[in-house]
């Protein structure tokens, strides 16, 4: 599979899950992604895992709210019906499934690279240059935030401000780690941007490092799972 | 023919690096700490290399490490020693023809560093040419010196005025101990050792063996998966309860500010230390004068606009200032001169006879031997005394 193939797949799949009304499309979606995260040959526990922790909080604030209090979905009080909480549980059912199934694509596009470095990822995508700089780019200030996450924590732990394990004082002080993070981030980033990445001409070099890839725009694994997602929207169009 | 850059601090060395490296534009940098050494571009060794390497290889490959077995790991991972390997490495591979070092190289133990300045003595053969600020060298033969004399004062320091009041520091023991970074190999295995006051260790091994792990498990920032640290016999978890014990002057002084201002960062601590019973805290005015013979004149100085040098000596304020028992200094003289150094190990001995306990790591054998220490070992995942 390509990269360009997996991104396909993946949008493919979210308009798939944001379009579907229904039980019987979410569940055709779902199949099929969860075919393509079998697909990868990778376990799939920690990804479903993941997409489940994603979508437990709303569902739990959802749940609390329409289930719990308004007692009735949407529609039906659109209609001006009486309504009932099973009909409210199964909104919030189809708009849980719907975001799980966009996380799940996602970790299980990811899945299908899982050896591949994010340099190569993005270099294999058919993307202009300046897009796949900027994604680069976003992934930097990723890493210098989890980067500066990391320096700032050593400084409040060790400074006695915070502690490791979980506390009151971790709460009381958690603004303080907010404002040395984003100091810390801009320490960074200067850092980079006065000294090294000028004099070296740094962002020059990505050229060459994401041109390298000589990967195929997309291979036949991608038409397989391409088609796959066709067939499941002929499915679920002829099932209405 | 490469060029050695000599002088004392705030001689301008730095500035005359940065003037070498613009006229022979784009060069290689190697900054004194992951910021300026690493291109900061990639989420992995691997990608790093990637970004840097050359279509056809213009010169010998300097590889001190096994890359290909931590391609998968971040860069900032890497221990400081290890991140100035990874940054050589990436210029052996490219095509830049000139790569300006700004004291990088005093964080490699005794072995790469002697490897390094061999690779980067050879430029001329290899079709390189270097240029090098190092406090720990006198000029290497074949290289041409470059020595500038001025010195601004705005930041200078008088070591000697310092002198911690007396204390009674527990003894530390460490039982059983085993820690290891997620997905990563043994750092310690069941290690068990005693730390006694009124002494100063000194951490040895190579980079990435942990040293700097070590520290941080002292001081709470890490915990370990098994065993724990006991204060005179009575178990202690700084992990859990806060750190109260350690006082921890980083590699990276950009690592351990808790706040904009020096007076915010002293707010800030002071009052996590108020909550110690055990603590005799240090009043205000008492870290001022402190932090003034450390070259910080003012309390209100934005930490953060300091020259890297001056934010490195203010990070021994805490250690310093005699609040906490136990010091730890890790790569204490990283960008210090040769009186500066001399100075911070009268200091450190100071300390020891004043009843604290200290652990530092250094790869400077010069300073080493400027202060009275026992010698610590890790290797094998084990802490030998």
């Amino acid at each position: 599979m390509t990269p360009n193939g997996a991104v396909i797949f993946a949008l493919a799949v979210i308009a798939g899950a944001a379009l579907a009304r229904d039980a019987i499309t979410l569940g055709i979606v779902l199949t099929i992604t969860l075919i393509f995260g079998l697909g990868s040959r990778r376990r799939i526990w920690g990804a479903l895992a993941w997409s489940a922790g994603i979508v437990l909080p709303l569902a739990a604030f959802m749940g609390a709210v329409w289930i719990g209090i308004v007692g009735r979905a949407p529609a039906e009080i659109a209609a001006s019906l009486e309504g009932s909480r099973a009909a409210a549980a199964a909104y919030v059912a189809v708009i849980c499934v719907r975001l799980f199934i966009v996380a799940f694509a996602i970790q299980a596009a990811f899945l299908h690279f899982a050896g591949w470095t994010p340099l190569r990822f993005v270099g294999g995508l058919a993307a202009p240059p300046v897009v796949k700089k900027l994604l680069v780019l976003t992934l930097s200030l990723i890493e210098t935030i989890l980067q500066a996450v990391d320096r700032a924590r050593t400084a409040l732990i060790a400074a006695g401000i915070i502690t490791r394990n979980p506390s009151w004082r971790n709460l009381r002080h958690g603004w303080i780690l907010v404002q040395t993070v984003w100091l810390t981030v801009v320490t960074i980033a200067i850092g980079r941007t006065r000294d090294k990445w000028p004099v070296e001409d740094t962002l020059a070099r990505l050229d060459g490092a994401l041109a390298t890839s000589m990967a195929p725009r997309l291979g036949a694994a991608d038409c397989g799972w391409i088609a796959l997602v066709v067939a499941g929207a002929a499915i679920a169009w002829g099932l209405r | 023919m490469a060029e050695f850059i000599a002088g004392p601090n705030f001689s301008g060395r730095s500035a005359a690096l940065m003037a070498w490296l613009r006229a022979g534009a784009p060069a290689f940098f190697v900054g004194p700490y992951a910021e300026a050494a690493l291109s900061g571009l990639a989420s992995t060794v691997a990608d790093e290399i990637a970004i840097y390497r050359s279509g056809e290889p213009v010169r010998p490959a300097f590889a001190p490490l096994d890359f290909a077995s931590c391609a998968a790991r971040k860069p900032p991972t890497l221990s400081g020693g290890e991140q100035v390997l990874l940054a050589l490495h990436c210029f052996s591979l490219s095509d830049y023809a000139a790569i300006g070092i700004d004291t990088a190289l005093e964080q490699l133990d005794p072995q790469n560093r002697v490897d390094a300045l061999g690779y980067l003595s050879q430029g001329a053969a290899q079709g390189f040419t270097a240029a090098l600020i190092d406090n720990r060298l006198a000029c290497p033969a074949g290289w041409s010196p470059r020595q500038l004399t001025g010195s601004a004062v705005d930041f200078a320091c008088d070591l000697a005025a310092i002198d911690p009041p007396p204390c009674k520091a527990p003894v530390i023991g460490v039982r059983q101990m085993s820690f290891r970074y997620p997905g990563g190999r043994d750092i310690f295995r069941d290690t068990d050792f005693r730390l006694e006051p009124g002494q100063a260790y000194r951490l040895t091994g190579p980079n990435g063996a942990g040293k700097t792990t070590l520290f941080k498990l002292l001081a709470g920032v890490l915990s370990p998966a098994s065993g724990g640290i006991t204060l005179d016999g009575t178990a202690y978890a700084p992990w859990r309860s806060g750190n109260r014990i350690f006082a921890l002057a980083t590699q990276n002084p950009d690592q351990q500010w808790c706040g904009a201002t020096l007076a915010e960062d002293l707010a800030r601590r002071r009052a996590a230390l108020a909550r110690e019973p055990d603590i005799g805290l240090p009043s205000v005015e008492t870290l001022a004068a402190l932090a003034a013979c450390l070259g910080v004149r003012s309390i209100d100085q934005h930490l953060y606009e300091l020259p890297l040098v001056a934010r490195k000596r203010l990070s021994w304020l805490w250690p310093l200032a005699g609040a906490m028992p136990w010091t730890m200094f890790d790569e204490p003289t990283l960008g210090q001169d040769q009186a500066t150094r001399a100075a911070l190990a009268e200091v450190i001995g100071r300390l020891t006879r004043n009843g604290y306990g200290v652990v530092f790591v250094t790869h400077d054998d010069e300073f080493a031997s400027l202060i009275a220490h026992r010698p610590i070992r890790l290797a094998d995942a084990t802490v030998r005394l």
